[in-house]
């Protein structure tokens, strides 16, 4: 029995012969010119396709075994065969059509292929690939269940990434049962379950039919796609080939996800291990001093790189160091080095400056950006001494003093050595100047020691107290510098007291520079009085006394002469 | 009065594919024409004015793009609906295809449902 979709194709293919298709037509109206007749052609429900109908009689069926779907009329017996001749040409037109029909089907296959591929290539993680792929296949091919299965070889287990459709019966779960689906994935092959095993296992009982695909990539499968589907409804071998090739484009894409996803982490470990050596590297050769140089990270600087800069140096030193690191075992002394280097750095560092070199006792700090920073990190210095000095205190350790000197000038920052061996270097005469400025600051019996450079150099001089202190000869110099003492470092008590006898002081400088050394003395004498702890106050009524008795020149101008370093 | 369609493509295959695509549309009485090359379509297009145009860009003789400025800009025929085919890949002629008229894109390979139902969309409204 033919139905009414045999009767519509039918009906449609007689149109397309005598309407659509010019060439078949011509050919049939010259047959019947040749056969001398006259032809009338309707379908089945009499709608006029070829010719008038007018007197012709003889009615001959246009049929395809028993199914008639239109007439040929002609005025007498001998259209018939060209009623035959028509029949053929529409069962042409239908072995066409089915042809085409097949056609479109493949087509409509590539379509929805290309377009998968188009969006899991867009995805860079497993598991989205996983969901779109079962989302997708599920669509593509009309189920109602599926999951999407990895197989890690390294912890032997399958894990389910992606999962579609409840399970009314939750005590049985396919993915529980991972002995049976790892012996199917590392099978690598495609199949529809067969009905009575889908039956046996507790775990599908809610699906009338299943069917799974290996997620295949080279030689390897890494895991399976299952789809089911909860009512009568077979999958064919075509829906099996479309499963396996979603199957294909699913692990290729993602075994490139885990390229990218791995090489990914390679850069990261990578740009990791990089940072550390960069961090560790910043901690031998100071950020600043690379930044100094117009270079971010130390791996772009090159030998003979170097840059002349305007800076402040400054120079600190434990005094009585010596004595102290007698009293300590090696070890302990090393010990003892690091933690007052701990305190330290991070207040260099805050203030923009940069410990350039440590000196055993001491270290050298630069700080680029000038003598205010270097100031500033000068008194925190104190101040955080003294809080050191607190615990050293309690645990009845000798206490800990220290003298800071600076100088602001050129210097020259730079990488020297050759090709193998490089090192962070400068070369100026500032450095010589501050070391020995640092020096001083002990033969001054000053905390915090600095030129008039630095001391001009400074953005806010008023954040600080000071104590002109006169010139000073330092060897290897030709011209005299004038040095000033920072008191802000100072204990509270002894700050307060030469802020209290500030002026005081100065009119005993100015004494002593017009050489009136015994009334110099005498004003020196009323500061020392007040407290025994100004030094510098003791030094200058020394120098005044002293001088007193000796022969004065002309040319005296009170430059103190420092021949030791 | 009776709607046409006119499929425009040089490759039979293709022709072949959207017939069966839009075979459906004949049975409300939709006429279905068809066309190999762009001269042949700009002759159909001229004889019969059909309402919706599949056009292929890529053809011999005269391409999509020349065919749809004839019909759109030196014609005036602008009530016919010119939808343009073309390869995926080749979207940057998009911009080009509709500064020539087109009503309409579509990549290749077209997705069969979708162009179903644009061309019931077209021919409906």
């Amino acid at each position: 029995m033919f139905d009414t979709k045999d009767f519509m194709a039918h009906t449609r293919a007689l149109r397309n012969v005598l309407k659509r298709n010019s060439e078949t037509l011509a050919l049939i109206n010259k047959l019947a010119a040749t056969l001398a007749l006259e032809i009338y052609i309707e379908d089945s429900e009499g709608t006029s396709l070829l010719g008038t109908k007018l007197n012709l009689k003889n009615k001959h069926s246009l049929c395809d075994a028993e199914l008639n779907y239109g007439a040929l009329y002609s005025h007498d017996t001998s259209g018939e065969f060209l009623a035959e001749f028509v029949s053929f040409l529409v069962k042409k037109e239908l072995e066409k059509k089915k042809i085409g029909q097949e056609v479109l089907g493949l087509y409509r296959e590539i379509n929805m292929i290309y377009n998968f591929s188009e969006m899991i290539s867009e995805k860079i993680d497993d598991a989205s690939i996983a969901v779109t792929a079962l989302q997708e296949a599920c669509q593509i091919i009309n189920s109602t269940h599926g999951i999407f299965l990895v197989y890690e070889p390294e912890e032997n287990r399958v894990i389910e990434m992606a999962a579609i459709g409840d399970n009314p019966n939750s005590d049985y779960n396919i993915s529980d049962q991972s002995s049976m689906l790892k012996e199917l994935i590392l099978r690598g092959t495609a199949a529809i379950v067969p009905v009575e095993r889908i039956k046996s296992n507790p775990a599908l009982g809610h699906l009338k039919t299943v069917m799974y695909a290996p997620l295949k990539v080279k030689h390897r499968t890494l895991g399976m796609i299952i789809l089911g589907h909860q009512d009568e409804v077979e999958f064919t071998a075509a829906e099996l080939k479309l499963l396996t090739t979603i199957a294909l484009q699913s692990a290729a894409a993602i075994e490139s996800a885990q390229l990218y996803q791995k090489g990914l982490k390679e850069a990261r470990d990578r740009e990791e291990a990089i940072k550390k050596i960069h961090e560790v590297s910043q901690k031998f050769v100071p950020h600043e001093f690379i930044k100094s140089l117009g270079k971010d990270k130390l791996t772009e600087v090159a030998l003979g790189d170097q840059v002349e800069r305007e800076v402040t140096v400054m120079f600190t030193d434990i005094r009585g160091f010596t004595a102290l690191s007698e009293r300590l075992a090696p070890k302990e002394n090393f010990l003892f080095i690091n933690s007052f280097n701990k305190r330290m750095g991070p207040i260099i560092r805050n203030n923009e400056g940069f410990i350039m070199q440590y000196l055993g006792d001491g270290f050298m700090a630069i700080f680029p950006n000038g003598s205010q920073n270097a100031l500033r990190a000068s008194v925190e210095m104190h101040l955080a001494l003294k809080s050191y000095n607190k615990e050293r205190s309690a645990k009845k350790r000798s206490l800990v003093q220290i003298g800071i000197g600076m100088q602001n000038g050129k210097l020259i920052m730079g990488i020297t050595g050759d090709v193998e061996r490089m090192d962070a270097a400068i070369i100026s005469d500032t450095v010589n100047t501050a070391s020995r400025i640092e020096g001083l600051s002990k033969h001054y019996g000053t905390s915090i020691l600095l030129t008039d450079l630095c001391k001009n150099n400074l953005s806010h001089p008023e954040e600080f107290d000071f104590r002109y202190l006169g010139p000073v000869q330092v060897q290897g110099k030709n011209k005299p510098i004038d040095l000033y003492e920072c008191i802000n470092g100072d204990d509270p008590e002894l700050r307060n007291h030469k802020l209290e006898t500030l002026s005081t002081f100065e009119h005993g400088m100015e004494l002593y520079f017009n050489k009136e050394f015994a009334m110099a003395a005498v004003t020196f004498q009323q500061i020392v009085k007040l407290n025994r702890d100004d030094h510098t106050a003791k030094l200058f009524l020394n120098r005044a006394a002293h001088l007193i008795t000796q022969e004065i020149g002309d040319d005296w101008k009170g430059v103190e002469s420092i021949t030791k370093k | 009065m009776k709607q046409k369609l006119l499929i425009v493509d040089d490759e039979s295959h293709i022709r072949m594919l959207i017939e069966q695509t839009l075979e459906d549309l004949e049975d409300d009485g939709v006429e279905l024409l068809f066309a190999e090359n762009g001269e042949q379509a700009l002759e159909v297009i001229q004889r019969e004015e059909p309402n919706l145009v599949f056009l292929d860009v890529m053809m011999p003789k005269m391409n999509g793009m020349e065919v749809c400025h004839k019909v759109k800009k030196e014609l005036n025929l602008s009530h016919v609906y010119i939808i343009l085919l073309t390869a995926k890949g080749q979207e940057v002629d998009r911009q080009k295809g509709l500064d020539m008229g087109a009503d309409r894109y579509m990549t290749k390979p077209f997705d069969p449902d979708e162009m179903l139902s644009i061309a019931e969309e077209i021919l409906n409204r």
